[in-house]
């Protein structure tokens, strides 16, 4: 195993671990935390597919940004640590039939022969040329349009949660 | 590197780039000059820049059809052809009645915000109609739902309004889910979001075929069908009327058209078949059961509704059911009929909607006692509500007759040797007589039971006017089918 197989073992358990650490704990706070790690670790996972943009990118925007807007939502209402929960046998029960078909599913995946892409470019690892051409030529208008989206959602957002003054 | 057009991107993008600038208008003008102005005046000043900025829209619209050709620019997320800007101009007008609709109702204390979500709504619907292309596809829908969330609840003293805005939300945010994680399988198989593209290279495999399968479970929580209908009557109620109206047309225009292109171009190789003697898997067959479930589900609950607004969304579901049976004679037929039924469709319903609407408020709600006697307090709208309702229910004379004879036409047609959609069609037909039952009971409280109070409804002549313009629409789509079918086939074929 070469330290590149290592490093991909490493940062898929460490992963998978703080995955079930953030469902698992019942502090909303340490939650968070795990799931800091855990983007971090899935960041060495683009490191390791040469995808060093979309690393930089997990790091600043999924464990910094988005993070911090969890953790403020955390705070603002004062989230207590929720109560040992009773053993829900239907939802344990859906749980395994939703796994089993995703199992299944992996399954296929698994047994068919790699589909090698066939238009666009493949190579990760050219980095922020490859994002931003598509970004603002091929793909312009829907990132416009995005812009919109985030402007209605900003008005929206303002008009529910705001009290209106009697 | 090829340089970018520009300037006929602008020409493209110019109904959208005039209805953001009236968004903005209407959004600034209510903060900086109507602040002290009373509720009436806010609400009719702004609706009218909001219609302004549409008719500058319908005008831009218009222009399209005299370019030559079909363009197509940055690798198809922009595609303007003489079908789309027709839906385009159809959805414009749409928007300008739930204006109208908007006007004299409750839209809340917020009118400024009200206008400019409704307009940037119109223009998520816009863009889904014109474009080919999944992200672009995608990002349009989520623009015209989250418009429709946040005008599910503005009635925010009411707790009603409240819980079908939460309710929608999330139904909305599931389906989204499942459309991006299809479409993203979609993206995974075929290496394009291109819907042309993905049908020169469907090859059949089980992964596409799941990612297909999510992708119409998503559309389908978008159209209300069974089994993802569950948010509608709730959304139906407790939106503002106009709102509810605006959700029941607009997106669903857009939603069938943009599920035309999908299905009829980029699946175009998935659709198996949906014959009562020889079932292969495919999305006719999705689509067949889930219509055929819509369409017993739909009319049989709506027969129970006392509350009109939940009627029609219940009717709204099976109407969703029958445009389905379109879809599964896979044909270029029936693509046709699918969009005439679907603008049919829409202007009934908005007619519908309208009518509540404007006689709601002063009859003290919408269910069905509300307009006991309503043919002698308020003539005039009865008379619109007995043309609206009855085309709903697709009595002969009326554009909903012919919206769904087309529709079975289509699904006869298809396999006309065994007739294998006959078991469709004799459902639906069924169905139709059902639904006849339920629309002729409110209309049973409109015109033959007595209501306690008998005093007149006065209604502003404006609105009046557009919803006869409306009812004269729905008369003259079943005076002149044929020329209209025969316009939307040659806009269809060029596709």
């Amino acid at each position: 195993m070469n330290v590149h197989d290592t490093l991909f073992w490493f940062f898929s358990i460490a992963m998978l671990l703080c995955g079930v650490f953030v469902i698992a704990n019942r502090n909303p706070v340490a939650s968070a935390m795990a799931l800091v790690l855990m983007f971090l670790f899935m960041a060495g996972l683009f490191v390791l597919l040469e995808a060093f943009f979309i690393a930089a990118i997990q790091v600043l925007v999924y464990a910094g940004a988005v993070m911090v807007l969890f953790l403020f939502v955390i705070m603002l209402l004062d989230i207590k640590a929720s109560e040992r929960r009773r053993f829900a046998f239907l939802g344990v029960f859906g749980g395994i039939v939703v796994a089993g078909a995703f199992v299944w599913e992996m399954r296929i995946i698994l047994s068919q022969p790699v589909i090698p892409l066939q238009s666009g470019n493949t190579d990760l690892s050219a980095g922020l040329e490859n994002v931003v051409k598509p970004l603002f030529q091929h793909y312009m208008l829907p990132f416009e349009v995005t812009a919109l989206l985030l402007l209605v959602a900003m008005v929206g957002v303002v008009l529910l949660s705001k009290k209106d003054l009697k | 590197m090829t340089p970018v057009p520009y300037c006929s991107i602008f020409t493209a993008l110019t109904p959208v780039l005039i209805l953001v600038i009236g968004a903005f208008v209407a959004l600034t003008l209510d903060i900086v000059r109507l602040r002290r102005s009373t509720m009436t005046v806010r609400n009719r000043t702004l609706g009218m820049v909001s219609i302004l900025a549409l008719l500058g829209a319908a005008v831009a619209l218009t222009r399209q059809f005299g370019l030559p050709g079909p363009v197509t620019l940055l690798g198809q997320t922009l595609v303007v052809n003489h079908l789309t800007s027709l839906f385009n101009l159809v959805i414009v007008g749409l928007t300008i009645l739930t204006i109208v609709i908007s006007m004299e109702g409750d839209v809340g204390r917020h009118v400024g915000e009200y206008y400019a979500t409704l307009l940037f709504g119109s223009i998520g619907m816009l863009l889904l109609v014109s474009t080919e292309e999944l992200i672009t596809i995608f990002v349009a829908l989520e623009l015209t739902s989250i418009c429709l969330y946040i005008l599910t609840a503005f009635h925010k003293g009411a707790l009603r309004s409240q819980e079908a805005a939460v309710k929608y939300f999330m139904f909305g945010a599931i389906s989204s889910a499942f459309l991006l994680f299809g479409l993203s399988y979609v993206y995974g198989i075929t290496g394009t979001t291109n819907i042309r593209e993905i049908a020169a290279q469907t090859t059949s495999s089980t992964l596409l075929s799941v990612g297909l399968l999510f992708t119409v479970v998503g559309f389908g929580f978008k159209v209300a069908v069974v089994p993802f209908h569950l948010w509608a009557p709730d959304a139906y109620e407790g939106a503002p009327t106009p709102v509810a109206a605006f959700i029941a047309t607009g997106s669903k225009v857009a939603s069938f058209f943009v599920l035309v292109k999908l299905l009829f171009i980029g699946f175009a190789g998935m659709q198996g078949t949906a014959f009562c003697y020889k079932f292969s898997s495919g999305w006719t067959m999705l689509l067949a059961s889930t219509g055929a479930a819509s369409m017993i589900l739909g009319n049989v609950v709506a027969i129970t509704q006392r509350n009109i607004k939940r009627l029609l969304a219940y009717s709204s579901i099976a109407h969703a059911g029958y445009v389905f049976i379109g879809f599964v004679a896979a044909t270029e037929f029936g693509a046709t009929s699918v969009l005439f039924y679907v603008i049919v469709y829409a202007l009934t319903n908005l007619g519908a909607f309208g009518v509540l609407a404007a006689l709601a408020n002063r009859a003290g709600g919408d269910d069905m006692e509300h307009f006991a006697g309503m043919a002698r307090r308020a003539p005039f709208l009865s008379v619109l509500m007995l043309i609206f309702f009855l085309s709903l229910a697709g009595i002969p004379p009326l554009g909903g007759f012919f919206g769904k004879f087309y529709l079975f036409a289509a699904a006869v047609q298809s396999e006309s040797t065994k007739f294998g959609l006959l078991w469709l069609v004799i459902l639906g037909i069924a169905m139709s007589a059902v639904s006849l039952y339920y629309y002729l009971i409110v209309l049973k409280h409109f015109y033959i039971i007595d209501g306690k109070d008998k005093s007149r409804i006065q209604t502003p002549v404006y609105l009046n006017t557009a919803l006869a313009a409306v009812a004269v629409a729905v008369v003259l789509l079943g005076l002149f089918p044929e020329q209209v079918l025969a316009l939307l086939k040659g806009l269809v074929a060029q596709l």
